[in-house]
């Protein structure tokens, strides 16, 4: 299949960095305008110069033809770049060896440019459902020498070799492209255009084509002005549709791992040498998803060694077999896959070893279940939004959302969402880790489902007497949350909402309104128990209530009547200093674009600037920068936030205080030199990168590379655990005299509020690597911890001093977290002292520091720990 | 610059609490500050000598002291001596001299001072230009270097007979936003700017000559990575805050006090392999300007922790635009194969300065098997960025930038012949404020001129006056010589050189 072209392996000629990928499987098949929401939020992870969609399971009568046609035949998808190549294509590469089962061009609407920001038209697509005549096939199968195999693989074969034919032929090898073939496997399709991924669904009036699996990606390739969409992703193997976000650096080595095996990449990009080498272990070596998952991302370090002996005897071999085919730097792949072996749909994400690019999986669970994998976030709670406003059975926040954690003993970096059939015919969702060990969710009621919201409210008004109180509604409200079908809590809810915005009431309506936020805030900040409703749904209808009361504040355009006042995107030119009674400037940040001038957090600036001291911002959507740009006059500044706030928020906080209620993203609290920040959930990749002070408390998890580079002064409490790489660098001083540590806790607190002890504090190969100053405070009682995940660090005792050091920010911690001290200090079962249950972590040695006497002379001095 | 009074109450006009003068454009005399200087010759008088005094009449440059009414000589100024020149115009004194009384030969300084790249032809002519502000007249080499490659290879076609420009007519000045965003459009008024050197690399007296060089000369210097000295809040519309890959010292106010802020992402010197700052030169001061522990290596990882690609990048970019919606953004990136494609990506993702470094520079604290073995020359990787930009219609969009191994005036202008807008240099300027390359600038106080150490006691061996005047006039120095050359190919403004590669020959391949 590869006469011809010369051994050297071709230069990669299309450098791109990062992009933004997303991906969802669902139970049920779903439409594509799914995927065109959470696209469309990433448009800022693309620059609009290639988008790309893949969708498997799809659904026969939309197709025009029988469900056995769909599940058998191969669909050939073709671009033509050149709509007048189509009758010689078919005369090379689909006449003569395919029974042709039915053919079609693709539906797109009239005008390209009726697509707003659409500016190069998408290639005509012919659709073909085919097999490989038997004649054809029996000649193939003798001349390749295949004979003996099973049909199908040979048929597999000729398919993908018919490919690449076509592929070099209309493609590689002429200076006009022509044509090439976007996807060839089972129930499944692939479309690409020069434009945003959200485009490829109006275009092609996907909105109500229905899959199971979908992907997208926003490319953002920098080379060249004329792009193809040929470069865009997704690639196909066989069956496998694969997006890439990263930019690998030994692109030369995997290709010429490939060109010794005969395989010749024809598009030049590093996602197509990525799906490549997957098709070569999948199809030819047959190795198991899980070695082929250890071979694109191995398990190194403490979690090598970390692993059975079983494992690592065959890992080795993977490993040594198949390293130069290995992707090394900066990748995430996210695939769409028709597992037909399996008879099952499957999304799969996989991150590098070393974790360098964003990943977030999410998974809800229910009547319908769907998983899903996206760069950010946002990305996430954007595409169950979209499909919650439809289908009611969904719910706008996932159940669990997590990281992977790359290259690892514990999860291999790579989850599995597997769409399986029922015996009935319908199917349910699974996931699973690169092990193939189940992760699974609490099973709960949702809101919405049957019986759930209609009957009427009982006894609202005994339990509302306690309205004047925050605390005290709160507890009221989490009392019903256990309730059956959500009925109490959603009339506790209304009874809320209205009070809140009742005009005839004499009350101070901003008393009331002070107290309904306290209430809802707690109701979405803290654990309890929900009994058999899903913590989701509660969730879901705490939001809604507080969404509704937000919405009921006047905007700024009036005169200043409360201490309330809100800005939106329609009213943000009406900002003005806050006036009479005014204190709290309520931001919707739905609107408003992710970055640049006119975005949230600029407004946000601004109005600090015009005397706003207090923020209540909601309604995000991934906006970037929230709390940047105030400077270091901000001590008095005070931001909530809530929904899916951005990257890079709080970056650069200088002595004012951001609290987000629920998770953040990437980049938080860079350079971080005053101040304070409370997260309420998860945190994602380099937090606290470069920071010099301020006091950080996060409920859940760091992702990787937390607090690397960071200095001075900071102080942080993460009650779970991170990824990898904590405090790499650290070089904060000594804790007893001033410097920066962080407290690790290693606890997870469940859907009912239970809290349990991780399985580790920190299962990562890196701790403290390098560090010079600062130090950990792991609760690790059972001495887990060990040496070799440390370099350059060692383990200390507790000294009393120490625990003096971060007792008040474990207070602080109990009072944002509701996670008391007790608790932490109670291990089996028996509450023990502060120094038989955290560990200190600290620089090994302070070899050869240098110090100033009084009269500024320098002198060496040996320091030690030891 | 406004009277204002910043929030740590230093008056932006004023040089409060430093005792100094604002620094002017004008050169004024800044001997070398070390007893003997360096020159190309030693001067030997023998016993012979009659003290006759015929030597100090003939000789053009003063080597001969003898003060009035005594009638011995001093030990002679020998760094002055311009032998060669002397034989030719029939001055030589040795020739001069009745008794014979006279030797002079190659100083051995000056045959063991400088390398390749930088000779002591081009050494003492750094000096010689940052002493007096003027091209040395003497039978120095100030243009070229003895590589064997790169720009000592490359030579200006001037025309035989053209006119020439008057050079009160030429310009000079480079504006360095070009993307028309609405912020705002500086201009410097030479296409060169300091590049960053961190408080701990150099000491703090050499951060303050650059900053009031450049304020005098309406250019740039940068703080590197270590931090924003206070003392430098004074000159702070002419210095550019680094954010580099160990976030260093940066915070929010010395983000938003830049009228620049450059993202370093790699040297050129040493591209791959971040900063570092050895344990030596980490004093107290330097510690706690970083908030690091004194005494300890610091580290600056490569790449940044928060960028592995190109819509990180521009994530990056909108961060600090956002933090300073005034601020102008350079880019700093090495010069690896596919340079052009980063540069391109850069300005997509928001950059005002593309800013390319190449594999010459560095000083001694970069490894030596970097230096030489890893990024592109920055003769190659100029060009190549510049027709890439061209092919992508956005050369006028972007300021192009270019640094690594930018000696003289010359590599200046031939840079810019190339393609470059304007280039930022390093060691020409350690090398004016009298560094004589002896490559130990990672110890902190291994540093004899004590311009590169945050030893107390070295770092007083210079004063923040003499250093900025000898700035000022290398400044004024190269200025002349880019103009002179302008004037040679009758243009009226710097940027008619820009991409004139037809102007430059290479003589490895007339």
């Amino acid at each position: 299949m590869t006469e011809g072209w010369s051994s050297a392996p071709p230069r990669h000629t299309d450098a791109e960095g990062g992009c933004g990928v997303t991906g969802f499987a669902c139970s049920i098949p779903v439409s594509g305008r799914h995927i065109y929401e959470p696209s469309a939020q990433m448009h800022n992870r693309g620059n609009g110069k290639g988008g790309g969609i893949a969708a498997v399971g799809l659904e026969p009568g939309r197709l025009g033809v029988s469900r056995e046609i769909l599940n058998d035949d191969y669909m050939v998808h073709i671009a033509l770049l050149q709509p007048e190549a189509r009758n010689q294509v078919e005369a090379d590469f689909i006449m003569p060896m395919f029974e042709v089962h039915h053919a079609e061009a693709l539906d797109h609407i009239d005008d390209y440019r009726d697509v707003e920001g659409l500016e190069v038209r998408p290639p005509d697509v012919q659709r073909y459902f085919v097999r490989v005549k038997p004649e054809v096939l029996r000649k193939f199968a003798e001349e390749r020498n295949l004979t003996g195999l099973p049909e199908r693989d040979i048929e597999d074969e000729f398919i993908y070799q018919n490919t690449f034919q076509l592929n070099s032929k209309y493609y590689a090898s002429l200076g006009e492209k022509q044509a090439f073939v976007l996807s060839h496997g089972r129930d499944q399709m692939i479309l690409k255009v020069v434009g945003y991924a959200e485009h490829i669904v109006t275009y092609y009036n996907l909105e109500d084509f229905k899959g199971h699996v979908w992907i997208a990606h926003q490319r953002y390739p920098t080379r060249g002005r004329v792009w193809h969409p040929g470069g865009a992703h997704p690639f196909c193997g066989l069956n496998e549709a694969l997006v890439h976000n990263g930019d690998f650096a030994n692109y030369y080595s995997v290709s010429e791992y490939l060109a010794q095996r005969n395989i010749k990449p024809l598009f030049l990009t590093d996602t197509e040498v990525s799906i490549l080498v997957f098709d070569l272990w999948n199809r030819v070596y047959r190795y198991p998803l899980e070695y082929i998952i250890e071979g694109l991302a191995p398990t190194t370090e403490r979690d090598f060694d970390m692993l059975p002996k079983e494992k690592q005897e065959i890992y080795r071999r993977i490993q040594r077999s198949h390293i130069h085919g290995s992707p090394d730097g900066p990748w995430f792949f996210i695939i769409a896959r028709n597992d037909v072996a399996n008879d099952s749909f499957q999304l799969l994400g996989i991150t590098d070893t070393a974790m360098l690019r964003p990943q977030v999986f999410a998974l809800q669970d229910g009547e319908v279940q769907i998983g899903l994998i996206c760069s950010e976030k946002q990305a996430i709670d954007a595409t169950l939004h979209s499909l919650a406003k439809e289908d009611s059975r969904f719910c706008p926040i996932a159940d669990d959302y997590w990281n992977a954690r790359g290259g690892s003993y514990t999860d291999g970096g790579a989850f599995a969402f597997n769409v399986k059939r029922n015996g009935d015919g319908s199917r349910h969702l699974t996931c699973q880790d690169k092990f193939g060990r189940p992760r699974e969710v609490r099973p709960g009621r949702r809101v919405g489902g049957v019986g759930s919201g209609e009957r009427e409210t009982q006894n609202s008004e005994l339990r509302t007497q306690g309205f004047s109180d925050g605390p005290a509604l709160f507890e009221a409200l989490k009392a019903a949350a256990p309730g059956e079908g959500f009925v109490e809590l959603q009339g506790l809810c209304s009874e809320v909402a209205a009070r809140a915005s009742d005009r005839s009431d004499k009350s101070d309506r901003s008393d009331r309104i002070d107290v309904a936020i306290e209430a809802l805030t707690l109701m979405i900040d803290r654990r309890y128990p929900v009994g058999d409703n899903k913590r989701s749904s509660v969730l879901q209808v705490v939001n809604d209530c507080l969404t509704g009361i937000l919405e009921s504040i006047p905007t700024i355009t009036g005169e200043p009547a409360s201490r309330y006042a809100r800005i939106d995107w329609e009213t943000r030119s009406a900002l003005r200093p806050p006036g009479g009674p005014e204190e709290v400037l309520v931001v919707n940040a739905r609107g408003f674009p992710p970055e640049d001038d006119d975005c949230d957090a600029r407004l946000v600036v601004r109005a600090n600037e015009l005397g706003w001291k207090r923020f209540i911002c909601y309604g995000y959507v991934g906006q970037r920068f929230l709390g940047c740009g105030l400077g270091p006059d901000s001590d008095n500044v005070v931001i909530d936030a809530y929904g899916s706030s951005g990257d890079y928020l709080a970056s650069g906080l200088d002595g004012a205080t951001v609290i987000v209620h629920g998770n953040a993203q990437d980049q938080v609290a860079q350079i971080l030199k005053r101040g304070k920040l409370v997260v309420h959930g998860d945190v994602g990749q380099t937090f606290m990168y470069g920071a010099k002070g301020g006091s950080v408390f996060i409920k859940g998890n760091a992702a990787g590379r937390p607090l690397i580079n960071a200095v001075g002064r900071p102080r942080a409490v993460i009650n779970g655990t991170c990824l990898d790489f904590l405090a790499e660098s650290f070089m904060a001083g000594d804790p007893l005299n001033g410097g920066g540590f962080v407290v690790l806790n290693g606890v997870r607190t469940d859907d009912d509020g239970n809290m349990t002890d991780l399985d580790t504090s920190y299962p990562g190969s890196n701790l403290f690597s390098l560090a010079s100053g600062g130090a950990i405070y792991v609760r690790d009682p059972h001495q887990q911890l060990e040496d070799e995940q440390l370099n350059g660090g060692a383990f200390l005792e507790l000294s009393d001093a120490d625990w003096q050091i971060i007792l008040p920010y474990l207070q602080e911690n109990e009072r944002l977290f509701d996670i008391p001290i007790s608790r932490l200090l109670t291990v089996d079962g028996v509450v023990r002292e502060p120094r038989r249950v955290y560990r200190k972590v600290a620089p090994a040695k302070l070899k050869a520091a240098i110090v100033a006497d009084d009269d500024g002379n320098l002198a060496l001095c040996e320091e030690s720990n030891e | 610059m406004a009277t204002t009074v910043d929030r740590n109450g230093i008056p932006a006009t004023a040089m409060a609490g430093l005792g100094l003068e604002p620094p002017i454009r004008e050169v004024r005399p800044a001997p070398d500050r070390f007893r003997n200087s360096l020159g190309k010759y030693r001067v030997w008088r023998s016993d012979a000598c009659v003290k006759c005094g015929k030597c100090e009449e003939i000789c053009p440059r003063g080597v001969h002291v003898r003060p009035d009414g005594y009638p011995d000589f001093l030990t002679g100024l020998d760094w002055r001596c311009t032998a060669e020149k002397c034989k030719a115009a029939g001055t030589y004194c040795v020739d001069h001299c009745p008794q014979k009384a006279l030797k002079i030969e190659l100083s051995p300084m000056y045959k063991s001072l400088g390398d390749f790249r930088w000779t002591a032809d081009l050494i003492l002519s750094a000096w010689h230009m940052a002493a007096t502000g003027e091209i040395p007249d003497g039978e120095l080499e100030y243009e070229i270097g003895n590589s064997g490659g790169g720009f000592d290879r490359m030579r200006f076609k001037f025309p035989e007979n053209g006119p020439r420009t008057d050079p009160a007519e030429i310009s000079t000045a480079l504006p360095l936003n070009r993307r028309g965003d609405n912020r705002p459009e500086i201009t410097i008024d030479v296409p060169v700017y300091g590049g960053g050197m961190s408080f701990g690399s150099v000491s703090p007296h050499t951060m303050l000559a650059k900053a009031r060089a450049a304020t005098a000369w309406n250019t740039f210097s940068c703080t590197g990575e270590g931090g924003y000295p206070e003392r430098l809040f004074a000159y702070r519309d002419h210095v550019i805050t680094q954010v580099a890959t160990g976030l260093f010292g940066v915070r929010e106010e010395t983000i938003k006090m830049a009228p620049i802020v450059e993202f370093k992402y790699a040297q050129g010197a040493k591209p791959g392999l971040g900063g570092h700052l050895l344990g030596d030169k980490n004093t107290p001061a330097v510690a706690a300007m970083r908030e690091a522990v004194a005494g300890t290596s610091l580290f600056s990882p490569f790449p940044f922790h928060s960028v592995y690609s190109i819509e990180d990048h521009k994530k990056h970019v909108d961060w600090v635009k956002h933090i300073n919606p005034r601020a102008l953004v350079s880019a700093k990136v090495s010069t690896p194969v596919d340079v052009d494609m980063v540069a391109v990506g850069s300005y997509f993702a928001g950059a005002h300065i593309v800013h390319i470094d190449g594999s010459y520079g560095g000083t001694g604290a970069a490894p030596e098997i970097a230096k030489k073995n890893i990024a592109m020359p920055i003769e190659y990787a100029i060009p190549k960025v510049a027709k890439f930009l061209q092919d992508e219609g956005i050369r006028d969009k972007v300021t192009l930038i270019a640094s690594g191994g930018i000696r003289t005036a010359c590599d200046m202008a031939k840079a810019i012949a190339l393609g470059a807008d304007g280039v930022v240099i390093g060691t020409p300027e350690m090398v004016a404020l009298g560094c004589i390359r002896c490559g130990r600038c990672e110890s902190g106080r291994g540093c004899a001129r004590g311009i590169a150490t945050t030893d107390p006691e070295l770092i007083m061996k210079m004063t923040i006056e003499w250093g900025t005047q000898r700035l000022i006039n290398m400044h004024a120095a190269w200025r002349a010589q880019l103009v002179s050359i302008l004037s040679r190919f009758g243009m009226r403004d710097v940027k008619e050189l820009r991409g004139r590669t037809d102007l430059l020959t290479h003589l490895d391949y007339e």
